[in-house]
């Protein structure tokens, strides 16, 4: 039996191993691209760093929820059940499609929506009596766009005035977000007049105008370009290591993978799954894709022969491609269905210059989890044959 | 020195939301019908009852008609402040609702006054100085007071209760020039006039201010400035509340 190892390899595609009668398989684990985003670097000295899983205690909570929801009328709930906490210094992303109740979310947690059942606390206040003491600590980016009609620059200082930030600090604080944000050459502008994405930038800008211990952001990077995108992200990565938490909501999964201590998925109102986002992207990632290479095409006979040897060792697999020398599956149990095709090459005296086995992304949990209606948290959906 | 809540949110109101030019035609257009209206009909009206000449009688008229200009820009404010979620941004910050409300009835009342400047201003050259003695004085600014409650609340609870701009503008136009028009401010009400307006113009709050500060003006106060200040007491309280339960209900999120 060949030596085939499944973790801990990560070798360059270029240079394929080969031994006449035997497989030597350089096995490629591929992560997930962040092409767009960039590489950020995690936030990663608050106290839920590495959180193991979503039954894990949070310590130095500053946000509780607990069975919250929120009905628009008896029979017609924005959001339900919903138990999460944030940490001091921690990400939360809150994912979901259009209408799963990320922004009913926010606006409850901000006290603009009074919760219908459950409970939930600010820096330990129940929500229902939290006022102007604890909306002093947290900072709001809603989704709607909000201004007033003076100019860019003014808009800051002028938000920092009802802050009651100190005239100076202000001043020099907008001058911060005029340069970080890039809103210099807009700053007397006003901000109906900026495009989408400056406007959003200005949203966010804007409300870092003051101190703050907890930040909502409501999809704050729609319209964002790349560069923008992860500047902002890199940005609340840096506060986040400072100790601020931030509860998150984004349709950029990439972002919510880069950025987030542990996310949410939200599905009609409902929490369907939480935790760090590696995990998961491990529980509900759904099968894998496994491509091999060999040597030379394969002929039809052999190519029957693989399946039938896969269908016979109970492998769950679906060919997406077989090419001539290429063959790509996706795979439920990925190293199982490499070790397979290792032992079934083995006695042919077949190469196989590659296998390679990509990672799912948060975007394809994310899909799996929220594309059917399985009840929630019982694993990825097995159609394989 | 950190101003309190409510201050901090009227000196917002006072430079976000209102331009220039709506500033200048808000003012502007009352002062401009003060000269030409006041010139032009005093040639054609050779006295108004106990005013005198008619610039003399229109004056007081459109000094109290300011109390609906301070309204109007006071739900101006509000209603973009809905239109562009400054609402929600504000309510999530630290402020209480009733300091929002608070604020806005204040920027009503500072509006009106701010009017009353213009107006006495632009009145002084043809009417000369008015001689108002320091009672008069406080009855014509408690008038102005009641009367920006009454006209600010009554458009702040219309405003939290529509959710379309259009709907809310064209009331609130409708709702100016019906006040102002129906009204003692531009004319006299006479045993000539019908029986059916006149019972409109005296169901107009407006009628009973504009009354008073002209009373005040002609120094010749008497009962009927009570039961008008009692009025516009009562109205104003009225305002007060429905604005206060439009807030209470008022469902924030995206209008038109």
């Amino acid at each position: 039996m060949p030596p085939l190892r499944t973790s801990g390899m990560r070798q360059s595609r270029g240079a394929p191993t080969r031994h006449s009668g035997r497989v030597r398989l350089p096995l490629q684990m591929e992560a997930p691209s962040t092409a767009g985003v960039g590489t950020i670097a995690r936030p990663n000295v608050g106290p839920l760093a590495g959180l193991p899983s979503e039954s894990a205690k949070v310590r130095d909570p500053v946000l509780e929820v607990d069975r919250l929801g929120y009905a628009y009328s008896p029979d017609r709930f924005a959001i339900r059940d919903l138990s999460f906490e944030v940490g001091r210094g921690e990400v939360f992303g809150l994912l979901g499609r259009n209408g799963a109740g990320k922004t009913t979310t926010v606006r409850v947690l901000t006290t603009l929506l009074p919760p219908t059942e459950g409970t939930a606390s600010l820096f330990g206040k129940d929500l229902h009596l939290c006022g102007r003491t604890e909306r002093a600590r947290i900072g709001v980016v809603l989704q709607a766009e909000s201004l007033d009609f003076v100019s860019v620059e003014r808009n800051l200082t002028l938000y920092g005035f009802l802050w009651g930030v100190p005239r100076e600090v202000a001043k020099s604080r907008a001058e911060e977000m005029l340069t970080l944000f890039e809103l210099n050459e807009v700053r007397q502008r006003k901000p109906w007049g900026l495009s989408g994405g400056e406007r959003r930038r200005f949203q966010v800008a804007r409300e870092l105008m003051h101190e703050m211990e907890l930040l909502f952001l409501d999809e704050p990077t729609v319209g964002l370009d790349a560069l923008t995108r992860k500047r902002i992200l890199e940005y609340l990565a840096g506060r986040a290591r400072k100790g601020l938490s931030i509860v998150f909501t984004t349709h950029i999964l990439q972002e919510a993978d880069l950025l987030c201590h542990r996310i949410g998925v939200l599905q009609g109102g409902r929490l369907r799954a939480s935790g760090p986002p590696a995990e998961v992207k491990r529980r509900y990632r759904g099968p894998r894709t496994v491509e091999a290479g060999f040597e030379r095409p394969l002929t039809e006979l052999e190519r029957t022969d693989l399946l039938a040897l896969l269908a016979r060792e109970g492998q769950k697999f679906r060919v997406v491609t077989f090419d001539a020398s290429v063959l790509t599956f996706q795979a439920g149990n990925a190293e199982d269905l490499v070790a397979a095709i290792s032992r079934w090459a083995s006695p042919r005296d077949l190469d196989v210059d590659r296998i390679s086995v990509r990672e799912a992304t948060l975007e394809e949990a994310f899909v799996n989890l929220v594309s059917d209606d399985r009840p929630a948290d019982v694993g990825p959906r097995s159609e394989f044959a | 020195m950190r101003l309190p809540p409510v201050l901090r949110l009227v000196v917002r109101n006072f430079e976000a939301n209102l331009d220039p030019i709506t500033l200048l035609v808000m003012f502007g257009q009352p002062a401009f019908l003060i000269v030409i209206l006041g010139t032009m009909f005093s040639g054609l009206i050779s006295s108004v009852g106990s005013s005198g000449s008619y610039i003399a009688f229109l004056v007081p008229g459109m000094i109290a008609s300011q109390m609906i200009t301070g309204a109007v820009l006071c739900g101006r404010v509000f209603w973009l402040d809905r239109r562009w979620a400054m609402v929600e941004q504000i309510f999530s910050g630290p402020f209480l609702r009733a300091e929002y409300l608070a604020a806005l009835l204040i920027t009503a009342l500072l509006f009106s006054l701010v009017g009353v400047g213009i107006m006495v201003l632009v009145a002084l050259p043809l009417i000369g100085v008015p001689g108002l003695s320091p009672s008069e004085l406080a009855v014509i600014l408690a008038t102005i007071a009641l009367g920006s409650l009454f006209f600010g609340g009554l458009l702040i609870a219309i405003g939290g209760r529509i959710r379309s701009a259009n709907l809310y503008f064209t009331i609130q136009s409708v709702l100016q020039y019906f006040l102002i028009f129906v009204s003692t401010v531009y004319y006299p009400v006479s045993a000539k006039t019908p029986l059916v307006l006149r019972a409109i113009v005296y169901a107009n709050p407006l009628t009973y201010a504009a009354n008073t500060v002209r009373d005040a003006f002609t120094h010749s106060f008497g009962p009927g400035d009570l039961v008008a200040g009692a009025v516009l007491s009562g109205l104003a309280a009225v305002a007060f509340v429905l604005a206060v339960a439009s807030f209470n209900r008022l469902e924030l999120g995206p209008v038109q």
